[in-house]
């Protein structure tokens, strides 16, 4: 029995020591032929499950097809949420984040970013026509976002005596709005845009005030691998350089899109 | 009212992608139900009979498995199995199987406290008449104790596998796609239904957890028959 207890010791605290071998990230996906990436599955138009085909589809998923069809792999994606985003990264579930996660210097301490990809700002969706016309108006109030989100944490700085509630996705926390559970949702206007006109009557409603804070959007990829994070900058310069970026882009936030959101930011190009 | 949103998507919560993407929906559901429960019963019996033994090294894991478990939310179990599975196995578990074996983790407790329950609950002149009778300790369990008891847990072990069958719902945390993922899901596309698919999600959890019930009470029925002709 003793030698049982022993043996069970040993594999226990063994399996605690080995942890899975560090290669580069790159030899690792293409050994494995998929690039896992880890996108959100509830955010048109971002990422979310399609109505025809039920598969996740989106703009963030389209840049990652991008990254897996010039490392010649082929693409899975994994649905995240703003609280597991992190962890799964860190763990290894998926070797790349694409999920509306804005480059922030307090998340540097865990995992990397790479340049960014999408350039946005904090700002509020209120009813249209309602008292509420910038963040000041909001004392006392209460405010809607979601869990583990920067939006969440801006917003009780830029105004401390509102209430945050948080929600698990941005669409649930648009129907506490509707029904009046919170006077304002914040968070990234290219998210508001895109929950405004989910709705059936988006003109009932308005993005109002200015940017509480910007918000760059960067991808997330685990520390010190710099041979895939160098991979995946240049690769995004690349497809903007080419027009690749702009056609996505138009895609999803064009004109004649139901999220139009003009292009007015230029990336970031080393020359 | 936008009940052709439900009708629409009714597809996608009965089994998500599939056959084009992975399963998903209310038979993920169901699998992981299912999957939950035959697991948890076999560990929970295990569980349960150790926590009953009178030698120490086998009745204190047993008790401090259980307390433990029983002092977690099912929430947190799901989620640190989840991020644990990798350092233990070396490799990632799929996120369905990393949350059917968090569910058996969680509800094994539980039924190794209804066995518990069982057991005691039965005259003490079973063990002892068995013992006399020349059956050693495992035998007196195995061919005289359990069945009797087993029959008698049917009734909190139905409660505790419809209860299993709705915590399922708790694995969307780690992004398993069953019913109610799916629902979140359809919801942020379309978010003008949110109460008809919310009801439609309901009902289909309560007629899976009908038919538990429904099937148990039958099994229930059929035994006691089938004891009632043995007497």
């Amino acid at each position: 029995m003793k030698r049982l207890a022993t043996a069970l010791t040993a594999i226990l605290v063994l399996a605690f020591l080995v942890s899975p071998a560090f290669a580069g990230k790159i030899e690792d996906i293409k050994k494995r032929g998929t690039l896992i990436a880890g996108v959100k599955d509830s955010q048109p138009p971002f990422g979310y499950v399609d109505e025809k085909t039920n598969q996740i589809v989106g703009f963030e998923i389209d840049i990652m097809k991008f990254l897996a069809d010039k490392l010649g792999v082929k693409l899975d994606v994994k649905a995240v949420t703003s609280s597991t985003r992190i962890p799964m990264l860190t763990q290894g579930e998926v070797d790349i984040v694409a999920a509306t996660m804005t480059h922030k210097k307090d998340r540097e301490g865990q995992i990397d970013f790479s340049i960014t990809y999408f350039m946005t700002g904090q700002r509020l969706l209120v009813k249209k026509g309602g008292p509420i016309k910038s963040v000041k108006d909001l004392a006392s109030k209460k405010i809607g976002s979601v869990k583990g989100s920067t939006s969440e944490q801006n917003a009780k700085k830029a105004e401390p005596t509102a209430t945050i509630v948080s929600f698990e996705t941005y669409p649930e926390a648009f129907l506490a709005l509707k029904q009046g559970k919170v006077e304002a949702v914040t968070t990234d206007e290219a998210i508001l845009v895109g929950l405004k006109f989910s709705d059936e009557k988006p003109e009932a409603w308005d993005i109002v005030g200015d940017y509480i804070s910007p918000e760059p959007y960067g991808f997330g990829l685990v520390e010190n691998d710099s041979k895939l994070r160098d991979f995946v900058n240049v690769s995004l310069m690349e497809m903007w350089e080419s027009g690749e970026y702009k056609k996505v882009y138009d895609k999803w936030f064009g004109k004649d899109t139901k999220n139009y959101i003009p292009l007015t930011w230029t990336m970031e190009l080393w020359p | 009212m936008h009940w052709d949103v439900v009708w629409n998507n009714f597809d996608y919560f009965l089994w998500g992608a599939y056959p084009k993407g992975p399963l998903g929906g209310l038979a993920m559901s169901i699998l992981m139900a299912l999957g939950g429960i035959f697991g948890a019963f076999w560990l929970g019996l295990l569980i349960g009979v150790c926590r009953l033994s009178k030698r120490v090294w086998l009745r204190a894991p047993a008790m401090v498995y259980i307390e433990i478990i029983r002092g977690t939310p099912l929430l947190m179990v799901i989620f640190w199995f989840y991020f644990l599975a990798p350092v233990i196995m070396g490799k990632s578990l799929p996120d369905w199987q990393s949350a059917i074996i968090a569910l058996i983790v969680f509800t094994s407790a539980y039924i190794a406290e209804i066995v518990r329950a069982g057991v005691l609950s039965l005259p003490k002149g079973q063990m002892e008449a068995a013992r006399g009778s020349g059956l050693s300790h495992a035998q007196t369990m195995i061919h005289i104790i359990l069945p009797q008891a087993l029959f008698n847990m049917i009734p909190s072990f139905v409660n505790q596998f419809v209860s299993l069958t709705k915590d399922t719902s708790l694995a969307y945390i780690i992004g398993v796609s069953e019913l109610t993922k799916t629902a979140t899901q359809v919801n942020s596309r379309t978010m003008k239904a949110p109460f008809e698919i919310f009801i439609t999600v309901a009902a289909l959890y309560f007629v899976v957890c009908f038919v538990l019930t429904e099937l148990s009470r039958r099994l229930e029925t059929k035994i006691n028959r089938y004891q009632a002709r043995g007497r």
